[in-house]
């Protein structure tokens, strides 16, 4: 790694850094001034979420779907495509793979039945995906309409089959028949209550980040997203490209909505959207768009969103604060030119120790020269 | 059921449902002539809204209650301009940003300023503005019931239409806002400022949008209620989207999105068919409608390049 781009990695971090100690400062600065006992009130806010085994847990399991969620919309932005549909297939697959279960019943063996329900779940994530991913390669349908639209129509579709299909009558709100025993997804760590699909989160981040930075594909999906014309000069099926990184990433959002209800619900009941898809827009860009980095980000906004929730259970502030919050970080940590004059610098600086560097080196052996490319 | 007053009411409710359409539309016209996609304007019509409501609730004037709305309307604009004008943020990523925080900044507003979570109905005195009937025209049977008694909000969104194209077309700073929409650099090199025109471009979109926020809580109810705008913007961009940006056929697909509401609203009291379903119909009709529009585009585009090659 040369210099420049260790400046810039540092900087990178240290952006996000500031960027979340300001939210805080505002969030800090908000509570002082609404509530009626700060003091508690930040304590809670800031310790609350680490107070106990169960609530780190919850920490951990809020995190497993924002990791799903934010890997998928890592590949919309690679392919610098703003498909939004992650929300609405998160929903929605959760929804599918819940009828599904209810109706094959308790005949298959546990791990074969939440097998089969993952694949369901990534099989609804790639035909949802695939309606705005196609609409905009084949009628340049503008691809962040069409699946905000989308993304509605799911919701009413989920409630729909919700409602019709599989709603358990004896139960006086609206939910669905209970899931099979043998779809739970079992919770381990004992006290912490962590749900096993951060099995399935980890692998998911690991095949990614393999997927993106190992092999051809992945390296063509980042040529497409930064360069399109030098890709398409070079020859690379750009359409393809395109679309196959998009349903990919539909297809882990819809396990990602899976892997949510069978962990953590008995029976399906979500009657509105749960945004986690805009969460996960959120985490991949706190995380860079770095597969790697997303679990990292997904953690943090789980660890924000956990000290509203003890903060909504303690006090008496609203959790709707917390959007605010991270209003003001996704502001901060997309600006570029946030902080941007400070890098410029560092970098500068750093360039020019190196010049000087190589310079010296020249002098004292010329015959070594162009070596170091 | 097919009286004439029934088709009087519904064209009332066409027209009524397509207001805030037409403010999102023309907001959004505005952004796109200066090439820019604002998505915010769900943002900017929630807050307008609730600022509305706020404003015209404790100073007891319904008129400061308009004027409130359309300055946080302003407020919420130069924000995201001042984000992704002058910090340099992706464009998409800070209207979803804003989005994001308007739907639950209204909410903690809402809840510091009355102790409610969900709507201000009990806790704020309701204001709306008047309606107004046209004399003569009212007495018009069928067309008189449709077009008159409407919300002054209403005839003000038809008449921006009207001002937004004089804006657009015959005005030294619409001609310098759509150079800039077209190639900015080119703009640049002729001398025009591209960031102030970025600017002024989000505050007209903010006014426009006050005013659709301001019609939400205080013409079609009177009262803000949490997530009251419900994809109204969206829908609105979707209008500019499938016009190309001419603030008339904006205005005409805003209107086309208002039938399919009022239509939807008409099979919902009729019952026998999932309300489900009814409900995606103004969603489902926007994307349909995007996709013939685009396809019908392309075709012609072909046709072009066929014919001069």
């Amino acid at each position: 790694m040369n210099r420049t781009r260790r400046v810039e990695t540092m900087v990178e971090l240290l952006r996000i850094v500031v960027a979340i100690a300001i939210a805080y400062a505002v969030a800090l600065v908000t509570l002082f001034a609404v509530s009626e006992e700060p003091l508690y009130i930040i304590q809670q806010f800031i310790l609350g979420p680490v107070s106990s085994v169960r609530r780190i847990g919850s920490i951990v399991n809020l995190a497993i779907p924002f990791t799903f969620t934010g890997l998928c919309f890592c590949f919309m932005y690679a392919v610098n495509k703003f498909n939004l549909s992650g929300e609405g297939i998160f929903m929605f697959a959760g929804c599918i793979s819940t009828y599904v279960a209810i109706n094959l019943g308790e005949g298959l063996p546990a791990p074969l039945m939440i097998l089969v329900l993952l694949v369901v779940g990534a099989l609804v994530g790639v035909v949802i995906t695939m309606i705005p991913a196609w609409l905009d390669i084949k009628f340049n349908a503008n691809i962040v309409v069409v699946s905000l639209m989308l993304n509605s129509m799911l919701v009413f579709l989920s409630t729909y089959v919700l409602r019709y299909k599989m709603r358990d009558a004896s139960i006086s709100s609206l939910g669905s028949l209970p899931l099979p025993d043998n779809a739970s997804i079992p919770t381990i760590f004992g006290a912490f209550r962590i749900q096993a699909g951060l099995f399935f989160a980890v692998i998911a981040v690991a095949l990614v980040a393999v997927l993106f930075f190992k092999t051809v594909f992945g390296y063509k999906m980042r040529v497409v997203g930064s360069n399109p014309l030098f890709a398409k000069a070079s020859g690379i099926n750009m359409a393809g490209t395109i679309v196959c990184a998009q349903l990919i990433g539909g297809a882990l959002a819809g396990i990602g909505g899976t892997t949510e209800i069978l962990a953590n619900y008995d029976r399906y009941k979500w009657i509105a959207s749960t945004q986690h898809g805009f969460d996960g827009l959120m985490v991949a860009v706190l995380a860079r768009r770095n597969p790697l980095l997303v679990p990292v980000a997904a953690l943090l906004l789980a660890y924000i969103r956990i000290g509203a929730d003890v903060v909504n259970s303690k006090g008496d502030i609203p959790i709707d604060f917390i959007t605010v919050i991270q209003g003001i970080i996704i502001l901060m940590v997309a600006a570029d030119e946030f902080m941007g004059r400070f890098k410029k610098k560092l970098i500068y600086k750093a360039a020019q120790e190196n010049l000087a560097h190589e310079k010296k080196e020249e002098v004292v052996a010329p015959a070594t020269e162009g070596k170091e490319e | 059921m097919f009286t004439l007053s029934w088709f009087a009411s519904f064209g009332f409710s066409v027209l009524r449902l397509g207001t805030p359409l037409i403010f999102a539309g023309l907001a959004a016209v505005i952004s796109k002539k200066a090439g820019m996609m604002n998505m915010a304007l769900e943002g900017m019509m929630l807050c307008a809204a609730l600022a509305g409501v706020i404003f015209a609730g404790f100073s007891g004037n319904v008129w400061v209650g308009l004027l409130g709305a359309v300055i946080v309307g302003c407020i919420v604009g130069w924000v995201i301009a001042f984000a992704s004008l002058s910090g340099m943020t992706d464009l998409y990523l800070t209207c979803i940003a804003v989005n994001l925080a308007a739907s639950g900044g209204t909410v903690f507003v809402m809840y510091v300023l009355t102790g409610e979570k969900s709507t201000t109905s009990a806790a704020i005195r309701a204001f709306t503005v008047p309606s107004i009937n046209i004399p003569l025209i009212e007495n018009i049977p069928l067309i008189g019931p449709m077009i008159s008694g409407h919300n002054i909000l209403t005839y003000l969104a038809f008449l921006s239409v009207f001002v937004v194209w004089m804006f657009l077309y015959r005005t030294r700073l619409g001609l310098r806002l759509r150079a800039v929409g077209e190639n900015p650099d080119a703009a640049a090199s002729v001398g025009i400022n591209v960031k102030t025109v970025g600017y002024i471009s989000f505050l007209i979109s903010g006014i426009l949008c006050g005013f659709g926020g301001a019609f939400m809580s205080m013409g079609w109810v009177s009262f803000f209620m949490k997530n009251m705008v419900n994809g109204r913007g969206y829908i609105g961009l979707s209008a500019s989207n499938i016009a190309d940006g001419n603030p008339v056929g904006s205005a005409i697909a805003a209107v086309f999105f208002g039938f399919c509401d009022a239509t939807a609203t008409t099979l919902k009291s009729q019952g026998g068919f999932p309300s489900e379903f009814i409900e995606m119909i103004p969603y489902g009709a926007t994307i349909i409608a995007l996709v013939v529009i685009s396809s019908i585009r392309i075709s012609r585009q072909r046709k072009i390049e066929k014919g001069t090659a």
